[in-house]
């Protein structure tokens, strides 16, 4: 086999095994990944041109290999047969704007589904965010003028549930919470 | 001719009152009917005599099982108890109770597709069963215990792998709120006291032997896979309740709980579910944690593994082990249930202050259990706690009861959530002691007429849940708008039906949904977003008609309707479809019987059409629209009094509903006027002589 396919066919091992972990891998991983198992050899001038070459033509030949980008236009590879384009996502933006994440999830989720969502889900993986930064995302959504269709809802078990007055409207959006928060368990 | 498979052949018939015991061929006399509630409903049509009791000796019980029970199909587990309701007000008409667990397996592996119990022991018994031996045994020194022990015992002569289904103390004293129950906690609700009405404690049944699978080996092999690969969690909720690397979707109130980082932590070492991506078919077990899903976070801990039936991956009765309760009440540190189960302490109470998902509540469940599932009480799928919280907070209890009774239980304990005050109540219902007791014990219907009560009041009351004939919704206008409420309509106890909510609920967004919907029922109007509900369209009425068919086809087959239809699916390239025919592929294969998916249906459609027929038959009236298939008057109201058919609101309309059930009877080939089958349709699906019956007495429309 060329070495470029071989190349290519390890650098799309690295992504599917790193995103069946749950995780993308940046272009520098990958480069220092393709090192340590020897295959990007020293005569190879241009170690980065021929690695983008390479992904180039993995990502034509594969289509479950995605990339998404950081504020910085950095590039982080996925494949989405263990990894979604959602779940991506929130991996990115969890570090650089928890704030926008939150939005969006909370816009999503009140136009696709519909519902809203519950605060506490922020705290768990992927989100992972503090009480401390979910409450700075809040106040920040109160006071900034692009979050005013965020709002909230609290269930009759004290559950505070948030959506987009965008696409539910309040009343709606509190029958919703308190199907989803007790309801659904109370009718099995 | 070449045999057929998955039917045992043969369904056992024990008459109490003479000792016989004698069979009959399944595929001679019931082939027509699956099994399951199919043969239920045509020994009851066939043999018991209009005007029976429930606790007649005339009545009789049937335990049966379809041609799927026993095989490697994927949710088979469930055994069908059919016989005439006790708690059907203000008369017993025919029903059905479901339990899971491995009576059904075991039941065709001694060798019967079905077990008809007839007339009356003249003193107690429990009827042994292994390999094709039957003996009616002497149960005296069992009568009395609780469920435990009579399982224990007979597990004890007959062997570890014995199904024991046995009563408790309500099912001997003719309590109609009363279980059986198969290894510990897999009941059957209202019909303990039936078998306590025959003098029989208990059915111990093992066996050796196998089901015969007809059709090809390999592409019987490929069917299970594709059943298998197409199951969602608990409830066919095919997306998990958060963010996981393999979903597209998420749904927040999903009981695919499973993530990495959740533990079951009283496993020893605690095992970690992982976040179960859904092409890992070993993992499907660890998806659902039904004690999470209802009781909270703090369940977590507690959680031993999920235990479950007969061949179900899933798992939905979830094993807890909660130390401090042995000190704290004197109950067994260990139990395990699912749904109302696990909810059967917790609902006599007001939720407490923290909530009722937390520590309370998982000490109110493992008391509950202990209780319960020991003494054999039925809880009518809460019913019975919502009615006890109303009857308690308005004052109804005190002033029907005599002040020594009153003040014969700790009130103040009761008040403060302290789950011991459950030890004073479930006895007594089950001993049917004083008052309380007895009137719990009753059923909702029979309560309120004891204690003078007008039906309406509970009818009007949406926090009751109640709906009609002594019992609740499950799963209404809430789950299903129209087709919810049609289901609810249909039967003579709470409808028990899960395919529409198991597909309404199972997480995907609306569009996808939708999309589903337009493939299954010919257009995505057949469903809407919860609370955003539209007008009837008759699309809506093939869903409730396709609801209703599947659930009855589940329970003649021997599939879990608590886990199936399994319409959609967690895979994402599939487009989230599952498998519409899934039921006549495994039928076909299994039995050697090919039958297309709408053959099946129509099967199903002849085994609910006898079910209409009893009712007709013996409620003595054709008036099935007026005075049967009624809806409460909770239904078309709103508390905040929002108009049907806006966002927000449940609330159905009056006559958009007149509309809806004329779009379903005529679905179902029945007289809009009435209700009432045609003689057409009960000519159309092989019931014709059903049909002569009813013509003889007036009862056609």
């Amino acid at each position: 086999m060329e070495q470029q396919k071989i190349i290519s066919l390890a650098a799309t091992n690295v992504i599917r095994e790193r995103s069946e972990k749950g995780q993308l891998v940046q272009f520098e991983e990958m480069l220092a990944e393709l090192k340590r198992q020897d295959l990007l050899k020293s005569e190879i001038a241009d170690q980065r041109s021929y690695l983008r070459a390479v992904l180039e033509q993995a990502f034509e030949e594969n289509e479950d290999l995605k990339e998404i980008s950081d504020k910085d236009e950095t590039p982080h590879y996925y494949s989405t047969q263990s990894l979604s384009e959602i779940y991506a996502r929130i991996i990115i933006l969890r570090e650089e704007n928890p704030l926008l994440l939150l939005a969006q999830i909370i816009r999503e989720n009140s136009a696709i589904y519909p519902r809203p969502v519950p605060l506490d889900i922020f705290r768990e993986s992927p989100f992972d965010l503090t009480p401390e930064e979910i409450s700075e995302c809040l106040k920040n959504m109160r006071e900034g003028k692009e979050y005013q269709d965020i709002a909230q809802t609290t269930t009759s078990i004290g559950t505070i549930f948030l959506y987009s007055n965008r696409h539910l409207e309040p009343d709606y959006a509190s029958m919703l919470a308190e199907w989803f928060d007790v309801g659904q368990a109370n009718n099995p | 001719m070449a045999k057929i498979g998955g039917w045992v052949g043969k369904i056992l018939r024990v008459d109490l009152s003479t000792g016989k015991i004698s069979t009959e061929n399944t595929i001679e006399k019931y082939k027509d009917y699956l099994g399951g509630t199919g043969i239920g409903y045509k020994v009851i049509w066939d043999e018991v005599p209009i005007g029976t009791k429930p606790f007649d000796p005339a009545n009789k019980i049937i335990f049966s099982v379809g041609p799927l029970a026993g095989t490697g199909a994927p949710c088979n587990g469930r055994t069908a108890v059919t016989t005439l309701w006790p708690t059907c007000w203000p008369k017993p008409l025919v029903a059905s109770g479901h339990m899971g667990g491995h009576f059904a397996a075991e039941l065709k592996y001694a060798g019967y597709d079905g077990i008809v119990i007839e007339g009356k022991a003249d003193h107690p018994v429990w009827l042994s069963i292994i390999d094709g031996q039957v003996q009616i045994r002497d149960a005296r020194h069992l009568w009395g215990q609780g469920i435990r022990r009579t399982t224990i015992e007979i597990a004890r002569q007959l062997g570890p792998e014995t199904s024991v289904a046995a009563i408790g103390q309500a099912g001997e004293n003719l309590v109609p709120m009363s279980v059986v129950m198969n290894s510990f906690s897999h009941s059957a609700g209202g019909v303990g006291a039936i078998m306590g009405s025959k003098n029989l404690k208990a059915i111990g049944v093992h066996g050796t032997g196998s089901v015969y699978i007809a059709g090809n080996k390999e592409e019987w092999e490929k069917i299970i896979k594709l059943h298998l690969s197409l199951l969602g969690a608990s409830n066919q909720n095919v997306v998990p309740n958060k963010p996981q690397p393999w979903a597209e979707y998420y749904a927040a109130g999903s009981r695919w709980v499973a993530s990495e980082g959740r533990r079951w932590g009283a496993a020893d070492p605690a095992i970690e579910t992982g976040a179960c991506d859904p092409h890992h078919l070993n993992r499907i077990a660890y998806r659902t944690n039904n004690a999470a899903f209802f009781l909270g976070e703090g369940a977590w801990r507690y959680t031993v593994r999920g235990n479950g039936c007969t061949a179900c991956p899933i798992r939905c009765h979830t094993m807890l082990k909660v130390p401090s309760v042995v000190s704290k009440y004197g109950i067994p540190e260990i139990g395990q249930n699912t749904c109302l189960g696990l909810l059967f302490g917790r609902l006599f109470f007001k939720p407490p202050p923290e909530g009722p998902k937390g520590q309370a509540a998982i000490e109110a469940c493992m008391v509950g259990m202990a209780l319960a599932d020991d003494f054999g009480v039925w809880c009518n799928y809460g019913q019975m706690q919502r009615d006890f919280v109303k009857l308690y907070y308005n004052d109804t209890i005190k002033s029907k009861l005599d002040d020594k009774e009153f003040k014969s239980y700790s009130w103040e304990k009761y008040e403060k959530d302290d789950p011991s005050f459950l030890f004073e109540l479930i006895p007594r219902i089950a001993r049917k002691e004083g008052e309380l007791g007895t009137a719990l014990g009753l059923g909702t219907g029979y309560l309120l007429e004891r204690w003078g009560i007008p039906e309406e009041e509970w009818m009007k009351d949406d926090s009751l849940w109640y709906w009609k004939m002594g019992h609740p919704k499950h799963h209404s206008n809430d789950d299903a708008g129209q087709c919810g409420v049609i289901v609810n309509t249909q039967y003579n106890r709470d409808s028990q039906c899960h395919s529409h909510p198991n597909f309404t609920r199972n997480g995907l967004p609306i569009d996808v949904q939708k999309r589903l919907a337009a493939e299954i029922w010919g257009s995505p109007d057949a469903v809407d977003a919860v609370g955003a509900f539209t007008p009837m369209n008759i699309y809506k009425a093939k869903m409730a008609k396709w609801s209703v068919l599947r659930k009855e086809l589940h329970d003649s087959l021997s599939l879990c309707n608590w886990m199936g239809p399994w319409v959609a699916s967690p895979l994402k390239e599939r487009g989230y479809r599952g498998e519409d025919s899934i039921e006549s592929l495994l039928y076909s294969l299994a039995t050697g019987n090919k039958k297309s998916c709408q053959e099946m249906d129509q099967v199903a459609e002849r085994i609910f059409l006898l079910h209409r027929a009893l009712t007709i038959r013996d409620m003595g009236t054709k008036e099935m629209r007026t005075r049967h298939d009624t809806i409460p008057e909770w239904v078309f109201k709103d508390s905040s009094d929002k108009a049907p058919f806006t966002k927000g609101t449940i609330r159905m309309d009056k006559d958009d509903m007149k509309i809806a059930m004329e779009m379903y009877y005529e679905e179902m080939g029945w007289d809009k006027k009435t209700g009432a089958p045609t003689s057409v349709t009960y000519q159309r699906l092989g019931l014709g002589k059903v049909a002569d019956e009813l013509n003889k007495k007036g009862l056609l429309p």
